[in-house]
């Protein structure tokens, strides 16, 4: 399996849209967080342990290619140009801590996309599952049998006391981060956010804008997730943020209604200038392509907006970035080519019904 | 060169932004500069990092001053030579042992970043777990055992001792052989 898949397909499986609760649930993440007993942590190991390492877990992995009835594909990250590495992270299959390390380390990725075993990020082995929709459970199981396949072969560093041994205080314990990227709009417009936040982070939990810088979410998407690691069991962690995930879904779809009911006109215009402006703009900056897709997205999800398939803001908000702007240029861009270039490709997925390829190799599908 | 914002009046400010690795440069007039990004401060780190909070902590906690504090401290894990001092700084542990070097430590790091817990209680590996199971099995063994005694059931109470002790024998020769459903 080559890595251009990986690169060139701009969709992931958990871009599906389907999934439940996927009008307002974009996608759901696990990471478990584990590392190897004899080795010090990747920050203050040699190249030689990182070798080490990267050898015997990607080895482990592949070999249990069969049990797991799953195909890993192994990826170098210094074999990889800069662009590329920056196109797996915009596809969330690897970190951009991983993609800017000087030391040997790899990405293990399923055909589906679905699983990505980080090796030597910040931990020795980070496990990442990536389900569409509102999908804890699902993906806890599916990084748990991966955690279990590992652990046989492996020796892993844990303590009676603190648990699984990581390299940031943060993750001790279980190793488990369980994270929920929700698209909240409503909530926003309404500005009931801020409240929010508050309340989720006194109950151990975070949120955070996943795509904008520090709090500003880009596209009103925001990424709920556990805090608390330690002293509390996998099944507690994921209980408490499925709880909390259905309740600020109903809050959100509380806000829509609300909306609807009091200033329907407002809110239908507003969401189709963006469609508009998607359709027909000539310069897209990210944050405007975002806000747009935000307007859409919910424009489709309330029954306002038809002729436009909901996948759109899933999708957008991942090929829009620069690295695969890019990738799909065939060329690198200055940041004012970038956003004619955004502009364009917008455009061209609007366009129903008609061929999105350019030409050459490098293509995505819709 | 026009502000990218209003595009009416002479950019005169660039504004470098990080994102991803990556430089973008924007040029905005004074007004909206001082709109859009009003502080001109450059972090060096994040605002407020994690082992900015782990210094103020130990600093707000020990009542002593910092250097007392790491008098009675071992100052390096003995496997990888990362000190104290470094995990204060950079938030971060060097190796596994490290988690030992500090054990007495840590409960005050944990307390404050776990909402107060210090004990792991999740899933464990394979021989760990077992291990782990056979003493969870013992303390629910006791618990009986003293229901037993108090309902003065003293028969049941003998045969849940002799497993009790069955087990502690299991546990002393090594997780390795203990087999526990």
């Amino acid at each position: 399996m080559s890595i251009e898949r990986f690169l060139d397909n701009s969709i992931s499986s958990w871009m599906a849209g389907d999934g439940e609760h996927s009008d307002i649930v974009m996608s759901t993440r696990i990471r478990l967080a584990r590392n190897l007993n004899g080795y010090r942590f990747p920050l203050a190991f040699t190249e030689d342990e990182a070798h080490k390492i990267d050898q015997s877990v990607s080895a482990t992995l592949l070999d249990a290619n069969e049990d797991l009835e799953m195909n890993f594909s192994s990826i170098q990250i210094k074999d990889l140009s800069e662009l590329s590495r920056q196109v797996l992270v915009e596809k969330h299959l690897i970190s951009p801590k991983l993609a800017n390390s000087p030391m040997t380390g790899s990405a293990l990725i399923s055909d589906d996309e679905a699983v990505s075993v980080m090796v030597n990020e910040e931990d020795h082995i980070r496990i990442q599952c990536l389900f569409p929709g509102l999908q804890i459970q699902e993906a806890y199981k599916q990084a748990d049998t991966i955690d279990r396949v590992l652990e046989k072969e492996l020796s892993y560093a844990f303590d009676e006391q603190f648990g699984y041994l990581t390299s940031c205080p943060t993750n001790t314990g279980t190793g488990l981060r369980a994270s929920v990227m929700m698209h909240l709009p409503a909530l926003t417009i309404t500005k009931q956010m801020n409240r929010i936040v508050t309340i989720i982070s006194r109950l151990g939990m975070v949120v955070r804008g996943i795509y904008g810088e520090g709090s500003e979410a880009l596209g009103n998407v925001y990424q709920v997730s556990n805090q608390t690691t330690l002293g509390k069991t996998e099944e507690d962690i994921i209980a408490d943020l499925q709880s909390i995930a259905e309740q600020i879904i109903q809050k959100e779809r509380e806000a829509r209604n609300a909306l609807l009911k009091h200033s329907a006109n407002t809110l239908e215009d507003r969401l189709y200038r963006s469609l508009g402006t998607l359709s027909y703009a000539r310069i897209m900056t990210t944050e405007e392509a975002a806000k747009c897709l935000s307007d859409v997205r919910l424009g489709i999800d309330m029954g306002l907006i038809e002729d436009v398939d909901e996948t759109i803001l899933n999708e957008c908000m991942v090929f829009m970035q620069p690295g695969f702007l890019q990738q799909y240029a065939g060329t690198t861009l200055n940041t004012s080519e970038r956003d004619l270039f955004r502009a364009k490709l917008l455009r061209e997925r609007l366009q129903k019904g008609e061929k999105t390829k350019t030409k050459g190799e490098n293509s995505y599908d819709v | 060169m026009i502000c990218e914002n209003c595009k009416q009046r002479p950019a005169k400010v660039t504004v470098t932004q990080v994102h991803n690795g990556e430089h973008f440069e924007r040029h905005y007039c004074e007004v909206c500069a001082n709109s859009l990004h009003p502080f001109y401060v450059e972090y060096k780190h994040d605002p407020l990092s994690l082992h900015q909070l782990l210094t103020n902590w130990f600093n707000h906690t020990e009542q002593q001053p910092m250097q007392q504090v790491q008098k009675k401290v071992p100052l390096e894990c003995e496997a990888c030579g990362w000190s104290i001092q470094r995990f204060l700084d950079e938030g971060k542990f060097g190796c596994a042992s490290c988690y030992n070097s500090f054990r007495e430590q840590l409960p005050t790091v944990f307390k404050r970043l776990h909402n107060g817990n210090v004990t792991h209680v999740g899933k464990a590996p394979g021989a760990f777990g077992e291990k782990l199971a056979v003493k969870k099995r013992i303390e629910e063994i006791r618990l009986q055992m003293k229901e037993a005694i108090e309902t003065e059931k003293f028969e049941e109470a003998a045969l849940l001792r002799d497993e009790v002790r069955e087990l502690e024998d299991k546990l002393a020769a090594g997780g390795e052989e203990t087999h526990v459903d």
